[in-house]
């Protein structure tokens, strides 16, 4: 049984007199450990899709199913708490809040977990260390770089121990070093940690890393198969 | 909701300068705001308090100020005569002003051993002996000691009356801190040899079960006949008709005192609402992660309500410090109001300000609270 299942998902947009459907009855299974890297050209729906496994939006047709739980019923609150408990998420832009640390920014979404202080520390902790921020722990967002932000950004999305993690566009905002790093570490905490990842990105060396590439054109997903993957690797090296 | 407090604290102190700013403006007006509701509280300790409503005053009828007021210092044993009456003591009343004044300078003058027993007087310096025996000595009240610098042993001028300083004396009822007593036959003789055997009022003091209003009307009846016709009233309607044109101005002070409190709102609501417009992806971002609505709209009703707090605080204790050290009083035509720091004043300082914080809050804190997370993430 797949742990996020779509069902005949559709969702437009309303441009002046134009009507977007960026996706259009998408069914997709996802299933536990998966890394998912999701691409496609600009504008086709890539984000929306990720809005709609995330619960921040709704979709017009369609059912979105994380671990049984049907997220496209739930209300405005419910989806808050389902989300705090669940997903991880990681912005393109870090989106850290500027007046906390690194460890307050960290621990941010296990406040809202019925946890005791103790516990919380040991968790943030641990997280730090695994994104080898330990020493960073006092800085705040203006005093790291834009790498050093994005690894807070993923300590952040797995502090929770979510069920799954949607990264949109992690390496967008990094340069070339800082981005492999930062795919290195998702694609380790995938492994290590059976992390379920559902990466957008337009960068097609980061989707090399996933275990799973699915491409998104006019409204429909479709996964590529192992030569397709091949052939991409090939030329992108 | 104790968890976000650093989230909080720390969102206020990111705009350091626009939260002292605000914090500073509602502390000046909450300040005005507790001067004008002490002035109401003085007020209604002069008019309400026991003393009085167990306490008659007997003035010159159709006269207002105490220099018009000539009555007829033979009249006390007249008046102890009526049924319900305990004590009966003649002042005479003089004062350096007849209009409103914030530095007014009373003197009663009465019998010393009278004096003693109608009033609840404790000296805090000096002698009962020395004032009773010496013609020209004064007892004066701590406040209008402080004011004026007097202390005992020294000689205190204004006008032509030179008194000599016996001591300094507190009391229970704030006004009679800002009076001076003299001896009567002192003040009488200040104003001349014709007043002699004349006062300015004389104050009746009750039996326990009297009831004020008919012994009132008792003494009317029985001096029409005498060389002055009298009105008597209870010593707080007597204050309060004395004070009329100042009433007047303190009921628009109230408004003063409202306007204050809306400017406090009006503040408070616009730095909350600059606040919540610079973070709106911020509050995107924080129900991504799972904060739900209703706790942003929590957070943000914290931050309005302790700013408006802090800021209530400090203008509450700065008013409460200079009520309590400054010695301020108010009065016209012999009669003052004393302003004074109390509990209730500093209970009505902080419960306003918490409540003016939290209305100021309500439409910045549902804005964020509505925020849309697509739309706001997609923000620069």
């Amino acid at each position: 049984m797949a742990l996020v299942e779509i069902r005949n998902l559709s969702k437009q947009f309303s441009k002046g007199d134009e009507v977007i459907r960026p996706l259009r009855e998408v069914d997709l299974d996802i299933h536990e450990g998966d890394f998912v890297s999701l691409m496609g050209p600009s504008g086709t729906g890539k984000s929306t899709l990720l809005n709609l496994i995330s619960g921040i939006d709704k979709p017009d047709q369609g059912t979105v199913t994380v671990d049984d739980v049907e997220v496209t019923s739930l209300s405005r609150s419910q989806l808050a708490d389902w989300r705090a408990a669940n997903l991880g998420y990681i912005f393109q832009t870090h989106n850290l809040i500027p007046v906390l640390t690194t460890y307050e920014n960290v621990e941010l979404p296990i406040l809202l977990l019925p946890l005791a202080k103790r516990e919380r520390q040991q968790r943030v902790e641990l997280v730090l260390e695994a994104v080898g921020l330990s020493d960073r722990a006092d800085h705040y967002p203006r005093q790291l770089s834009g790498g050093q932000e994005q690894r807070v950004g993923i300590a952040r999305a797995i502090v929770a121990h979510p069920k799954v993690v949607v990264a949109d566009e992690p390496t967008g905002s990094l340069d070339n070093k800082t981005s492999e790093q930062v795919q290195v570490l998702l694609q380790r905490l995938n492994q290590e940690l059976n992390i379920t990842m559902i990466m957008v990105t337009h960068d097609s060396e980061a989707a090399q890393i996933a275990t799973r590439q699915l491409q998104l054109d006019e409204g429909k997903i479709r996964e590529l198969s192992s030569d397709e993957r091949a052939t991409a690797q090939q030329v992108s090296t | 909701m104790f968890r976000f407090a650093p989230y909080v604290f720390k969102g206020l102190w990111r705009h350091r300068a626009r939260t002292m700013l605000t914090v500073s403006g509602a502390a000046v007006a909450i300040f005005v705001f507790c001067f004008v509701v002490s002035i109401q509280e003085g007020l209604d300790r002069l008019t309400s308090n026991e003393d009085a409503q167990r306490t008659l005053i007997v003035f010159q009828e159709n006269r207002f100020c105490p220099t018009s007021s000539r009555l007829p210092e033979d009249y006390a044993r007249q008046i102890e005569d009526i049924p319900g009456v305990k004590d009966v003591m003649p002042v005479q009343v003089w004062t350096n002003n007849c209009r409103a004044s914030l530095d007014i300078i009373v003197f009663n003058g009465s019998p010393p051993e009278k004096l003693r027993n109608a009033r609840d007087l404790t000296l805090v310096s000096g002698d009962w002996g020395e004032f009773e025996s010496q013609r020209d000595s004064a007892i004066v009240g701590r406040k209008v000691a402080a004011r004026r610098g007097i202390s005992q042993g020294e000689s205190f001028s204004i006008g032509d009356i030179t008194v000599q300083v016996a001591g300094v004396f507190s009391s229970p009822i704030p006004s009679e801190e800002n009076l001076i007593h003299t001896n009567l036959e002192f003040l009488q003789y200040r104003r001349g040899a014709d007043a002699a055997g004349v006062v300015t009022q004389h104050e009746v003091h009750l039996t326990a079960d009297a009831d004020p209003d008919v012994v009132a009307t008792a003494i009317d009846e029985k001096l029409k006949s005498g060389p002055v016709a009298t009105t008597t009233r209870r010593k707080g309607a007597f204050q309060a008709s004395t004070l009329s044109d100042l009433l007047d101005l303190i009921e628009f002070a109230h408004w003063l005192g409202y306007a204050c409190v809306g400017l406090v709102l009006s503040l408070v609501a616009t730095t909350t609402l600059m606040s919540v417009q610079d973070r709106i992806k911020e509050h995107a971002v924080l129900q991504t992660l799972g904060v739900r609505p209703a706790r942003i709209f929590r957070l943000v009703i914290a931050e309005s309500g302790l700013l408006c707090l802090f800021g209530g605080l400090m203008g509450t204790s700065l008013a409460l410090a200079i009520l309590g050290w400054g010695s301020l009083a108010v009065g016209a035509e012999g009669v003052t109001i004393a302003f004074r720091p109390s509990l209730q004043l500093a209970l009505m300082g902080t419960i306003v300000s918490a409540s003016v914080g939290l209305l100021a809050g309500l439409v910045p804190a549902t804005q964020a609270a509505r925020t849309q997370i697509v739309n706001a993430l997609s923000q620069p």
